[in-house]
């Protein structure tokens, strides 16, 4: 307890002093942004263990001079229950360099691809980081890989190019301690760092009156360890899709499909989605998602509701994830409410149900969770 | 005499009136001049019944391709939003959806969003809806010329807006448009119970590089006790930016 009164204490010290607006000098301009936030579930059944207790500072800064610049961002974390995730964490850092016409961006950073809401179709570059499963903001889940990045910008459409030399892969918790571990692994086996095994691949994205799409070709690994003999491992594939979203009234249409193509094997993954802005601060949000033809197959569905009250100083909202196919349910429920301009309080309970499937292994895992977050 | 000058004067008002419909009012205060492209800072502060503030912060850029506006802006305070940016397409085309992308710098993804509903919205916790905020048709509603009466000693014509699509959040509202600038300067809106439910008023409205400009302006909900002040700085006109500004490239890429 005391550890984490000190940490707190030691990041709103290095928040209030680092708080500061955009700087500019002699065309250099620079800005910090950031929060402090500490977050703690409690298991609701069985032991009422703790699941999580973790506080850190997160800080991001960002120099800039004649089109050119450098972002970086990082964590400093206490983590109670799992130590070895305490300590300092560089989140992102790449230099970037261009015009209106083109950009280049070098160096660790979360890629993102497609239009699905927390369900991967073409965004398949950056990894998930399944520390904690799903119960994790949506920016710490995803895995910042060390990358270049080449834009061509038109008004209309822009074309991306990216290449990763060494891929990351999907993080499973496997430290007895960790109330979300998967359980022991066999030795991991990655490819080796070498140019044949690198990721490459390109985007070609269309902004127009009435619709966006997009279409994606990707040399790249399957990123979720599989068991490949006496090791985990993985293998390499070839994805083609697309996106697209069509806003039809106060509706909005997604879609998302790609054919993995691995050993001369095909499996094809596709996404419908539906937004709804209904007014009055609601907003409502379904996908269906299933794969087909080789391979594992899964059907996915998610649906999300939210609803801002007293002039946006509240906001209710769950986000569930139902397993069509084996029969399971994960449902994060929440309200933030901003107590101040930076001050957020947000109490949440995750809800899991499984007869079988992905979420069989965390049906105990029901918690309700509390989070402070100081924005600065 | 006395009573012909009357009866004289009040032929000419009825001839005033008539000569000018209230479209051509609501038309005119579209088509006032404000440069083919602007900037603006903006802070909005939203005051609750008790007192209590919080505020936003953001920067806005918006350029005219003929008769339709593209904007971009983003928000620069608190820090939760900082970041955060909307870009618009706003058609003049009455029934025309308008094109809008939003950028969440935590999910770094753009996500197209409904550009119809939105607009309705409060804008951000706001007492201004997406629509109060500049983007609405002008035969999006049916507008009446009420009468011509002077207010804070500036002449203006009075102006009914009923609006076409019985979705909106109000069902009629008045507007007083000071003739010597095409401004509304005070906005009553009426709910659909036809009960007074929100009151903009415009405290400053100055010329700026030979444009008139709104500076300082509050919408108060007259039911719940909420308000909004925004004040604009640093306005700017004609400031030659380049359609490249307006695209989600830029949106991702933010200041």
């Amino acid at each position: 307890m005391k550890n984490i009164v000190r940490f707190v204490l030691l990041g709103w010290g290095a928040a209030l002093m680092a708080a500061s607006p955009v700087h500019a000098q002699d065309g250099l301009e620079w800005g910090v942004k950031g929060f402090v936030d500490t977050y703690h579930a409690l298991r609701t059944s069985g032991d009422a263990d703790w699941m999580s207790s973790r506080t850190r500072v997160r800080g991001e800064f960002r120099l800039e001079k004649d089109g050119g610049g450098a972002f970086v961002s990082a964590n400093l974390v206490y983590n109670a229950l799992l130590k070895d995730k305490s300590g300092f964490q560089l989140r992102e850092a790449y230099a970037y360099w261009g015009n209106e016409h083109w950009d280049v961006r070098a160096g660790k950073q979360i890629i993102s691809w497609g239009v699905a809401d927390g369900l991967r179709v073409t965004d398949l570059i950056s990894p998930m980081d399944y520390s904690e499963f799903l119960a994790q903001d949506y920016d710490d889940i995803r895995v910042p890989v060390g990358a270049l990045r080449l834009r061509f910008i038109q008004d209309a459409w822009n074309l991306e190019a990216v290449a990763v030399p060494v891929p990351e892969f999907f993080v499973l918790p496997t430290d007895a301690a960790n109330p979300w571990s998967v359980g022991a692994l066999p030795p991991e086996v990655r490819p080796s760092p070498v140019v044949k095994n690198m990721e490459y691949g390109a985007r070609f994205s269309c902004f127009l009156g009435g619709i966006d799409f997009s279409l994606m070709a990707l040399r790249t690994w399957s990123k979720m360890p599989e068991l490949q003999g006496d090791h985990i491992g993985y293998h390499r594939m070839t994805a083609l899709g697309g996106d697209v979203s069509l806003p039809l009234g106060s509706f909005v249409l997604r879609g998302e499909a790609a054919d993995y193509i691995f050993g001369g094997k095909h499996q094809g993954n596709a996404l419908i989605g539906l937004d709804w802005y209904p007014g009055a601060d609601w907003n409502v949000s379904a996908q269906y998602n299933q794969t087909f033809g080789e391979g594992e197959r899964s059907n996915l569905a998610t649906l999300r509701v939210s609803k801002a009250l007293l002039n946006n100083a509240l906001t209710l909202s769950t986000f569930a994830y139902a397993d069509v196919r084996d029969g399971g349910v994960f449902n994060r429920l929440s309200a933030d409410w901003a107590a101040t301009d930076q001050l957020h309080a947000i109490l949440g309970y995750d809800y899991f149900y499984a007869d079988g499937g992905m979420f069989l292994i965390y049906k105990n895992n029901s918690e309700v969770w509390v989070k402070l977050k100081y924005c600065f | 005499m006395k009573k012909m000058i009357v009866l004289a004067g009040m032929l000419l008002t009825a001839a005033t009136l008539n000569a000018q419909s209230g479209r051509d009012i609501v038309q005119r205060v579209k088509d006032r001049p404000d440069g083919d492209s602007r900037y603006a800072e903006m802070q909005l502060t939203l005051v609750k019944k008790n007192g209590n503030t919080r505020e936003r912060k953001m920067v806005s850029w918006a350029m005219d391709e003929g008769k339709d506006t593209k904007k971009i802006m983003f928000f620069t305070y608190p820090g939760d939003v900082k970041g955060t940016g909307f870009l618009t397409w706003d058609y003049d085309q009455a029934g025309k959806e308008d094109d809008k992308w939003l950028y969440l710098p935590a999910m770094k993804k753009t996500r197209r969003i409904s550009g119809s509903s939105s607009k309705t919205d409060y804008f951000m916790g706001t007492d201004f809806t997406y629509d109060d905020m500049g983007g609405r048709s002008v035969d999006d509603d049916t507008h009446t010329l009420l009468r011509e009466e002077n207010r804070d000693g500036h002449k203006c014509w009075v102006v009914e807006s009923k609006p076409k699509d019985s979705h909106e959040i109000y069902s009629r509202k008045l507007s007083w448009i000071r003739q010597d600038c095409d401004t509304a300067v005070y906005v009553e809106f009426y709910d659909k119970l036809d009960k007074l439910h929100r009151v903009m008023t415009v405290e400053d409205v100055q010329k700026v590089d030979g444009f008139w400009t709104v500076l300082k302006m509050e919408m108060t909900n007259v039911q719940s006790g909420h308000s909004t002040r925004i004040v604009v700085s640093n306005p700017k006109y004609n400031v030659g930016v380049d359609k490249s500004l307006f695209t989600v490239a830029k949106l991702e890429k933010g200041l």
